[in-house]
Formats: C-alpha cells, sequence, structure tokens
C-alpha cells in the first residue's frame, strides 16, 4: 500500500476509513515493517524536540551567530502576552512559537526539519498554538504530525523541497501547505478537505523566490515562516468553511513544479538575486565576510 | 520515489540552520567516515553550484568536517567542527565549482579522502529535507539513499573495498 499523489491519498483514506494521519501510518508500517508503536513513538520524538525549540526560543533573547536575527520571539511573545495582537490568539501564538523555533534553527540549536530546516517553524508553531489555545492533546499532535508528513511526502515525491532546487515555495510552501491540512485533520475535517486546505495554501506561495540575505536562513526566512502560520490558519478556515480549491491539489503541485524548474538559478538559494542583493543586503552581507575573514 | 518515510518528511532532528546544506552534508561526510573506518587524516572538498554560494552562511562547510569526525545531524559540536578538525588531525582543503560534472543538482559536493593508506573518493548530493544520496564511489556510479535514521556503517559495508579490509587486518 502506498500513495502517489492527493487524489490517491484521499481514496485510499475513503476505502480504508482512515484520516490522512491514520493512513500515512499505515504505509509507514507497511514500508518499514516497524510497529505501531514504535512508529509513534520516533514521531512523538520529534515533537518534543520541537517542543524544546519552542521554548528555547521564546526565552532566549541572544543573536545568531550571524548577528543579523535573534530576539525577536521574545519580543513577539510580550506583546501578544500583553493582548494586543490583532490576529487573534491561534495565529498569534503560532507566530510567537514559529519565530521562536526558526530562531533556534539560526543559532544552529536542535530543530526538526518539518520538510526542511528552513521551513521548521510552521508546523511547530501551528501545532504549539492549538495545544495552547484548545488543549488539543500530545496524542493528537502526533497524529497531526503523521497528516503533516503524508502531505509532505507527496509533495516531496512530486515536486521538490527544497529552496536551491525550487525556490522558496518548495520550502516555506510546502511547510505551510502541510501545516494548513494537519489543522484541517485536527479541526475535524475530511480528507478532502484537508487536501484542499492544502491546495489553497500552497497557491497563495506560488512563485516565491528564495533569496536569502548573505545565504544564511535568516533573513527573509524567519519572518516567512511567522507568517506562513497565519496563512495555514487562513487555509484551514476557508476549507473547513467548504470553501474549493478550483485546481486540484495535484495540479497545483505539479505547478509548484513547472514554476520552480522556470526559476532562474538566482533565485533559487545562490543568495544572487532578490531580497540578498538589495543595497542593505548586500551591505549585510559585506559585514559578516569581513567579520569571517 | 525518493521520499520512502514520514521521517523523511519530518525530521531529521538536527542542528540548523539547513536541511540540505547542514543535514544532509553531515550524512554526506559520515558516510566517507563509514567508508574509512574512521575520520580521514587528509580530504579535498568540492562544492558545486549552490554549496559553493553559499556555505559559510549554511555552515555547509561544517558539517561536512562534522561528518568526515563522525557526527551526526543532531551533533551540537557541529558549530565547532572546524577547531576540532585540529584535535583529530583532519587537514583538509576546499575547491569550489559551478556545476558538478557527474551529478545534475545544486547541492553537490565531491569528497576524495584518506586515511593511512585508504583512500576513497565519493559523490553526494543533499536532496533536501536532510535526505541524501551517494552517487558515485572511486569514478563508478552507484545509487545510495542515505535517511539520518539509517545504519551508514552498515550500508558502507557493502560499497567497501578489498583494500580496506587489507588495510584493516594490518591495523590501519
Amino acid at each position: 500500500m502506498d500513495f502517489r499523489s492527493m487524489n490517491e491519498l484521499t481514496e485510499l483514506c475513503t476505502r480504508e476509513r482512515k484520516t490522512v494521519g491514520e493512513m500515512m501510518l499505515m504505509v509507514e508500517m507497511e514500508k518499514s515493517g516497524r510497529d505501531k508503536e514504535m512508529i509513534i513513538d520516533m514521531m512523538a520524538e520529534r515533537l518534543i524536540k520541537m517542543k524544546h525549540a519552542v521554548e528555547s526560543g521564546v526565552e532566549d533573547g541572544s543573536p545568531a551567530p550571524s548577528g543579523i536575527s535573534g530576539g525577536d520571539a521574545v519580543k513577539m511573545s510580550e506583546y501578544v502576552n500583553n493582548g494586543k495582537g490583532l490576529s487573534g490568539p491561534y495565529i498569534n501564538d503560532a507566530m510567537t512559537f514559529s519565530m521562536a523555533t526558526s530562531e533556534t534553527n539560526a543559532r544552529m540549536g536542535v530543530i526538526v526539519a518539518t520538510p526542511t530546516a528552513g521551513a521548521a517553524g510552521i508546523i511547530p508553531g501551528v501545532l504549539f498554538s492549538l495545544r495552547k489555545n484548545d488543549g488539543t492533546s500530545y496524542r493528537d499532535l502526533v497524529m497531526g504530525l503523521f497528516t503533516a508528513s503524508a502531505l509532505g511526502y507527496v509533495i516531496a515525491n512530486r515536486s521538490f523541497i527544497s529552496g536551491a532546487a525550487g525556490g522558496c515555495q518548495a520550502e516555506v510552501g510546502s511547510a505551510t501547505a502541510m501545516a494548513a491540512g494537519a489543522i484541517a485533520e485536527l479541526k475535524g475535517g475530511t480528507p478532502e478537505q484537508v487536501v484542499n486546505a492544502t491546495a489553497l495554501a500552497m497557491k497563495s506561495l506560488l512563485g516565491l523566490v528564495c533569496d536569502p540575505v548573505a545565504g544564511l536562513v535568516e533573513v527573509p526566512c524567519i519572518k516567512r515562516n511567522v507568517i506562513g502560520t497565519s496563512i495555514a490558519f487562513s487555509a484551514a478556515d476557508l476549507s473547513l468553511a467548504g470553501i474549493e480549491s478550483r485546481i486540484p491539489c495535484d495540479e497545483v503541485i505539479e505547478a509548484m513544479y513547472k514554476i520552480g524548474k522556470e526559476m532562474p538559478r538566482t533565485l533559487r538559494e545562490t543568495a544572487l538575486g532578490g531580497l540578498a542583493m538589495t543595497a542593505t543586503g548586500m551591505k549585510l552581507k559585506d559585514r559578516l565576510l569581513c567579520r569571517n575573514t | 520515489m525518493e521520499y520512502q518515510s514520514c521521517f523523511d518528511i519530518i525530521g531529521p532532528i538536527m542542528v540548523g540552520p539547513s536541511s540540505s546544506h547542514t543535514a544532509g552534508v553531515v550524512s554526506i561526510g559520515k558516510f566517507v567516515y563509514e567508508m574509512l573506518g574512521g575520520s580521514p587524516k587528509k580530504a579535498d572538498i568540492t562544492f558545486y553550484d549552490s554549496f559553493s554560494e553559499t556555505y559559510q552562511g549554511h555552515g555547509t562547510d561544517k558539517a561536512l568536517l562534522g561528518g568526515l569526525l563522525g557526527m551526526n545531524t543532531d551533533d551540537t559540536r557541529i558549530r565547532y567542527a572546524v577547531e576540532l578538525t585540529n584535535r583529530y588531525g583532519l587537514h583538509y582543503e576546499f575547491k569550489f565549482e559551478n556545476r558538478c560534472p557527474y551529478y545534475d543538482h545544486p547541492n553537490t559536493t565531491v569528497v576524495r579522502a584518506r586515511r593511512a593508506d585508504l583512500i576513497v573518493k565519493v559523490g553526494g548530493v543533499s536532496l533536501g529535507g536532510g535526505l541524501s544520496k551517494i552517487f558515485m564511489i572511486d569514478d563508478e556510479k552507484v545509487d545510495i539513499r542515505l535517511s539520518t535514521d539509517d545504519d551508514f556503517s552498515k550500508i558502507a559495508a557493502k560499497y567497501r573495498s578489498n583494500t580496506f579490509y587489507e588495510a584493516m587486518l594490518e591495523g590501519v
């Protein structure tokens, strides 16, 4: 048993009467030969590591080795805890937690790639926001990771998940799409709604280029993770409201692949274009090179 | 289908900042370490394309050296790998090229490493999300998928040359 497309995934879920997360778990059992509890334990270990990254990031105001990021999760956390946030508690908390994770990543701290390190903030951000705001159980959060991985599994095999191969749409785009689907499933959506949320989120980020200043996973990556969480919640809301993506998810993924193939090398994680080549981007790079030599 | 498991997508557990430019590269270095049965004394490393443009920012150099010293993707010492090469007696040289002539992907590296009489040349590609592939060993094409949950020592054992075992018998 396996699935190669979102279409196959939803058909399989319907046939087996399983959620997307449960389906991933079944496929993993069959392919790896590991038993169910062991696989759940492995995923739970990842969830715990994510939690540590969030916690250390929210409290650690220190800068990254580059000196160009760090300290913003502390600011965001204070702002939100003072009740000033406009986007509502779900999105506001997700923003704080994703910022914390991505800052931990920039400090070369331990994180979990979801699906990549550059996009590691989004999924923990939305999951721990659900935990904080409606008490989602750890067991359910682990299942949410299986949901997200099923969606990422299809995306990665049909398109790409690295910025060097397909631009930021492949990283933050994929992670946001996976997060949207995971939220939809944890909030009771059907497999069709899960896949639909994935399509809606990914469509919003098609064409996004990978243009890291000085080649660091910091500017603009960290804040793109943060804003990705709000797109994930919006896409999940749309889908749970019964609003459908006119373009089916598999076709959106195919479009992402084609756009990535047409993207010039300067905009695929080479730091030779986009924000990396702005006046300020270049100045930051020069400052870092001076420091390193 | 390069991605075979949910843990290829949610994972690896790793030190930042990049799954393709840090974690996947640790794995390539670690594979070389396993091929040699320990840390090399000399390594000539070529970074291609995206690796050559952004290796400093992503710690790709630290990641590869960390792997060559036997570290795993979640080893917090990777940050200090450059300094640690002294203690392990690893001499290395980096070269930077545009396009990899052996494999069409922006995240590629070729490592030629020596440990006593053993020499191995390994070509690796980091596919994204921490998943890597070894596409060349000693100028022969191979296709070895490396996920951080794999037992690299077991995989490397299948590709080690007779020279390796001769050298082991002589007590390298």
